[in-house]
């Protein structure tokens, strides 16, 4: 474990990623506890006001102090995206593995499948689902879910496949090794870490589709603090403060780039090879 | 395959649509509406067959290129959405255009520089690039263009036709932030698909035969590298279309993605449906297309 | 041209003089290459022989040149005539590349550019380094490949190199390195990647072009067998340091180093016999095969509906043949011949047609393989990286086998004991696959392999991955190891030499067919078949000239 975390720590990116998803992670579960105002209160009074000491953030068209509004939402943000991208892995592993598995004309006739739902983009997948189930945050998180199962089954299968070949699942076939004993132990371990490496990197994306989502009025309602939310709302008084519109921009931003590099240095740190 | 493909769409939407509990014929007459007057608009829309057989009479009219009627304006659904297509694909192309432009010669620089400060900046660039949805970039380069600086319009869509030079004025914005993400993916694309073409056995070959490396990066280097392009440039075209609904959202560009948006937030079914079986449709035949292209071009493939 | 271009016999046409070689790496510098000392003359040839890891490769990259940003050059000199090359800019060397000094390298799927024709990676060497214009670079391009023995000249300028056999593309490269009449070429290892027929005669075409040119070759190579039958002098390189150099002749008839010695018995001799012909014939053969044959490929999905035909590919046809218990049957031939193929189906890992009979029982298909079967037939495969899960520790990939078909008390002492067995330490059970070498974990392979104490264990080209010096040593091993025990081995190689060595009898096959089995020590009377004459023709022997 110590030997994994020195690996994740020497490049760049895992470094940087390290850091900025276990500060993420940091605000998700002691933010609202840390905020120094109640992200709820409305004080007309100090409406628009910039950054200062008592507002470090400034504040926002409400006067609710948008440091505290920027940690309470990383929970609406970051968690449901987390979850949404696991439930989601989850959903397109099953898949993808068993098709892997089964071979042949079912495998065939599944990946075509896939292929034919990826060709609907994922946002588009998510508003459908939304415009389905209706708009809220939890449905936006079955959304995303659904919508990134199949990218991740055709990964599963892919990498599956890949560690089919290898001659040491081949040499527990020729052991007689029951097709449960070589899918649990030779094959999983192998195929594991590739899946939790762009498992990583989809979590920036799911954050993004989410946040996207909800700037479009379809995922989490107002006066939830969800970011993207933030964003959209800030759109009519950014002229008066833009510190309303730049703030969750950023917050979405580092959440991102965190993830993203972190799944860049898992990718490196997982490889039992080098 | 394509045929496959478009099939397995006309089910999911039909499918996701259909499912939905709101009644077309309470939609389209009110709450108040009797019972009797539902009844007859049911048996007109034919909602009281089965499932099955509404879907193929849907499927049906589609394949005669009749999409349906739209629930909330009455009218035809395919002319509309063609049209606003129309405006859709304009973006795009200019899109994908500007992209080109810069994100070829980008990835380049950044593998021939490779570990550099040029190559570093083009990876900031990249990631920063992926790291913001359309809608922050959108809406931070409304408030600083149009808001601050002024210098372009914040929103609207003036047809080219019309006139030039405003038309220009306010694609300017919306085709720059779709190409950012664009331009990052891909940069990032070339610039790792170079990189790995010029520490093949072959460089190094085509390198101690005495070629210089311009003419090696020209001959030899670049074609391998860039073909791989055509194959991400088609795959993006799936981010591009998700892009495009946002965009053409907030800068009010009255393209498929504004009609989808309005269709989805006014339930109006068959608009759905139409929409998202063009953008599907749109989106496999651009990677049809991107098939056929690499295959032609790379002749060691055997298209199969 | 100035004088030094083709400077006189007596001065060598490349020295090089007392140089030195590292390597920047994070754990501090890697050297590489250390004082190293040769010279090759005009119209010579000087072998350099080592194993992977020696160095000889990164001598080429310091001659050409073409050195990682890592490199360190702490001194000595490079004489291309009485041109110092480390005193040269980049841009004159690229002058001297494909004009003065050029190479021949060791794969020519990889070496060739698969999207530029051969003719036009022939004729650009024209146009850069003789000023021809690219029509007359195109028409001199032709006469090359004649030159080099290729059949349809004008053809194969046009192909792509997928479209031309290994063989066929050694050639292409080999008339590109010829195309400006260099003063010395550089041959990194051209026959590796080529099947034994085929790298004869691209050797054969390479003698033959240096005595016409007179050119000076540095001919690079793992195979002292190889490297004995076409160099004049041979150094021997080891970790960077060259052991010993001299004439052939006097390398292999008074080798004066220990690791000189070492190689050259390495290098496997069907003169000396490393087994005893004493395996009599039994009535009960221990394995039967009949009429063996295993097909690939299936229709794809909607071949039904575009009518596209499908193609099925014999991997086998027809096999039969048989092993009695404790001997050592060998399989002879090139890739594709189908050796591998015949393996998998006996493990069960390809399905086919036909009848296996092991121990009288009859095995149809994957079914019939029960316990009993996979525990007296074991294998071995090729590439030992590939064949240990990498994320198994050795105990954990030994106990395995232990637990299905042996005894699973006191697991530890018994994994222990196997490790001692193919003589590793104990330790070593603890330790990832990638923390051992290719060597240690091919051991390991056969630690598995006989932790069942099987009555037949498969082969499948265990020692072809592995360098020379460490292959000896596996097979002394498995000598041991089937004298202690009476295992019966199917041995599949492509190296002859070996499988003299080492086999009872030997079984040819080619192209899916067992063309026949013979004893070994009547494998190379005029009777044989065809192929398998030609087959024992083109094998380099190297010592038995010399003793």
């Amino acid at each position: 474990m110590i030997d994994f975390t020195k690996r994740l720590l020497k490049t760049p990116q895992g470094a940087i990623g390290i850091f900025l998803v276990v500060f993420v992670l940091l605000v998700v579960v002691f933010g609202p506890l840390v905020a120094p105002h109640d992200p709820e209160k409305l004080s007309p009074l100090a409406r628009y006001k910039g950054p200062s000491l008592t507002y470090w953030l400034g504040t926002d068209q409400y006067g609710r102090d948008i440091f505290s509004r920027l940690l309470i939402g990383a929970r609406a943000t970051v968690v449901m995206a987390v979850l949404a991208t696991i439930v989601g892995t989850l959903i397109g592993a099953l898949i993808g593995t068993a098709s892997a598995f089964l071979g042949g004309r079912a495998d065939e006739l599944i990946m075509r499948t896939i292929d034919a739902v990826m060709s609907i983009p994922s946002l588009l997948f998510a508003l459908l689902v939304v415009n389905l189930l209706g708009s809220s945050t939890v449905n936006a998180l079955v959304a995303v879910a659904i919508a990134f199962a199949p990218g991740m089954a055709r990964i599963t299968r892919s990498v599956a496949l890949s560690a089919r070949k290898q001659d040491y699942v081949n040499a527990a076939v020729a052991r007689g090794e029951s097709a449960g004993y070589i899918i649990r132990r030779e094959m999983l371990p192998n195929v594991i870490a590739p899946i939790i490496v762009e498992m990583t990197i989809r979590v920036s994306f799911a954050v993004m589709l989410f946040a996207t989502l909800s700037f479009l009025g379809l995922g989490a309602q107002p006066p939830a603090a969800e970011w993207g939310l933030m964003v959209s709302e800030a759109r009519r008084y950014m002229h008066l403060s833009a510190g309303i519109l730049i703030w969750p921009s950023v917050a979405i931003a580092i959440v991102a780039v965190g993830f993203n590099l972190l799944g860049d240095g898992l990718r490196d740190a997982l490889n039992p090879r080098a | 395959m394509i045929v496959y493909t478009l099939f397995v769409v006309s089910l999911i939407v039909f499918a996701i649509t259909q499912v939905l509990p709101a009644d077309a014929a309470v939609m389209m007459l009110g709450e108040n509406a009797t019972q009797e007057a539902l009844d007859a608009l049911r048996a007109t829309m034919g909602l009281n067959a089965p499932i099955w057989q509404q879907y193929l009479t849907w499927l049906w009219h589609v394949v005669q290129g009749d999409l349906g009627t739209s629930l909330r304006t009455g009218q035809p659904v395919g002319p509309v959405m063609f049209e606003a297509l129309g405006r859709s694909l304009l973006l795009a192309f200019l899109s994908i255009g500007l992209m080109l432009v810069l994100a070829i010669p980008l990835g380049i620089i950044a593998a021939i520089r490779r570990g550099k400060v040029a190559d570093m900046v083009v990876s900031l660039i990249s990631y920063a690039g992926v790291a913001l949805p359309e809608f922050v970039t959108a809406t931070v380069a409304v408030l600083f263009f149009a808001d601050w600086l002024k210098w372009l319009p914040p929103t609207g869509y003036v047809p080219l036709t019309e006139d030039f030079s405003r038309g220009i004025a306010h694609l300017v914005l919306p085709v720059c932030v779709i190409s950012i993400i664009l331009i990052a993916h891909v940069s990032r694309m070339v610039r790792s698909e170079l990189v790995d073409v010029l520490h093949t056995d072959y460089i190094r070959a085509a390198r101690l035969k005495g070629i210089s490396r311009g003419q090696v990066l020209r001959r030899h280097a670049l074609r391998n590298a860039l073909l791989p392009t055509i194959t991400i440039v088609a795959l993006d075209v799936g981010y591009l279309l998700g892009g495009v609904i946002v965009v053409e959202e907030i800068f009010a560009i009255p393209g498929i993605g504004r009609q989808l948006i309005v269709a989805i937030q006014a339930r109006d079914l068959p608009a759905i449906q139409a929409g998202v079986l063009i953008m599907a449709a749109t989106y496999s035949i651009v990677n049809f297309i991107a098939d056929i292209l690499y295959a032609w071009l790379d002749k060691r493939i055997q298209y199969d | 041209m100035t004088n030094t271009e083709h400077p006189s016999p007596a001065t060598p046409v490349l020295t090089i003089e007392n140089y030195s070689l590292d390597y920047e790496t994070a754990n501090g510098p890697f050297h590489a290459l250390k004082n190293i000392d040769l010279a090759i003359s005009r119209g010579e040839i000087l072998g350099l022989v080592g194993e992977s890891g020696s160095g000889k490769t990164s001598l080429a990259w310091s001659i050409m040149r073409y050195l990682p940003k890592n490199a360190r050059e702490p001194g000595g000199r490079i004489l291309l005539g009485s041109d110092n090359l480390l005193e040269k800019a980049e841009r004159e060397m690229e002058t001297f590349r494909g004009r003065r000094i050029s190479m021949v390298f060791q794969d020519p799927s990889t070496s060739l550019n698969p999207t530029l024709s051969l003719g036009k990676q022939l004729a650009e060497v024209l146009v850069r380094h003789r000023g021809l214009s690219w029509q007359q670079a195109w028409t001199e391009g032709e006469a090359r490949l004649a030159h080099v023995g290729l059949k349809t000249p004008a053809q194969m300028m046009h192909r792509m190199p997928h479209e031309a056999s290994g063989g066929e593309k050694q050639r292409v490269v080999i008339a590109s390195a010829f195309a400006c009449n260099p003063e010395c070429i550089i041959f990194d290892e051209p026959t590796t990647a080529l099947d034994v027929i085929t790298s004869r005669q691209i050797l054969d075409l390479f003698v033959e072009l240096q005595a016409e040119t007179g050119v000076a070759s540095l001919y690079i190579s793992h195979d002292l067998a190889l490297v004995a039958r076409t160099a004049g002098r041979v150094a021997v390189i080891k970790r960077g340091e060259i052991v010993e150099q001299g004439t052939v002749r006097d390398i292999f008839t008074n080798p004066q180093q220990d690791y000189t010695r070492e190689l050259i018995n390495a290098v496997p001799d069907p003169a000396r016999r490393l087994v005893n012909d004493d395996v009599a014939p039994t009535e009960k053969p221990l394995v039967e095969v009949e009429k063996v044959s295993v097909h690939f490929g299936r229709k794809p999905f909607l071949s039904a509906l575009t009518g596209r035909k499908t193609e099925r590919v014999t991997g086998n046809n027809a096999i039969s043949l048989s092993i009695s218990p404790g001997e050592i049957l060998g399989i002879v031939g090139e890739s594709g011949s189908g050796k591998s193929t015949l393996a998998k189906a006996m493990t069960g890992l390809n399905r086919f047609e036909g009848k296996i009979r092991f121990e009288g029982r009859e095995i149809r298909n994957l079914g019939d393989m029960d316990n009993a079967y996979r525990k007296d037939v074991q294998i071995i495969f090729q590439h030992p990286d590939a064949s240990l899960n990498p994320r198994q520790k050795i105990f954990e990939i030994l106990s395995r086998p232990l637990k299905l078909f042996g005894d699973a008390s006191d697991l530890e002492r018994q994994v222990g004991d196997m490790l001692e067995q193919v003589r590793l330490p104990r330790t070593h059970a603890n330790r990832y696959p990638h923390q051992l070498s290719g060597g240690e974990k091919q051991r390991v392979a056969i630690a598995r392999a006989f932790a069942s104490k099987p009555k037949l264990v498969i082969c499948d080209e265990i020692t072809s991955a592995l360098d020379v010096s460490v292959q000896a040593s596996v097979v002394e091993l498995l000598l041991e190891l089937q004298k202690a025990s009476g295992t019966a081995y199917l041995f599949i190689t492509h190296d002859l030499n070996l499988i003299r060595q080492i086999a009872h009898r030997i079984a040819v096959m080619y192209r899916g067919d067992l063309i026949e089995v013979v004893k070994a020590s009547e494998i190379d009377s005029p009777d044989r078949a065809e192929y398998t004459r030609r087959l024992i023709e083109a094998v380099p022997r190297a010592a038995a000239q010399y003793q």
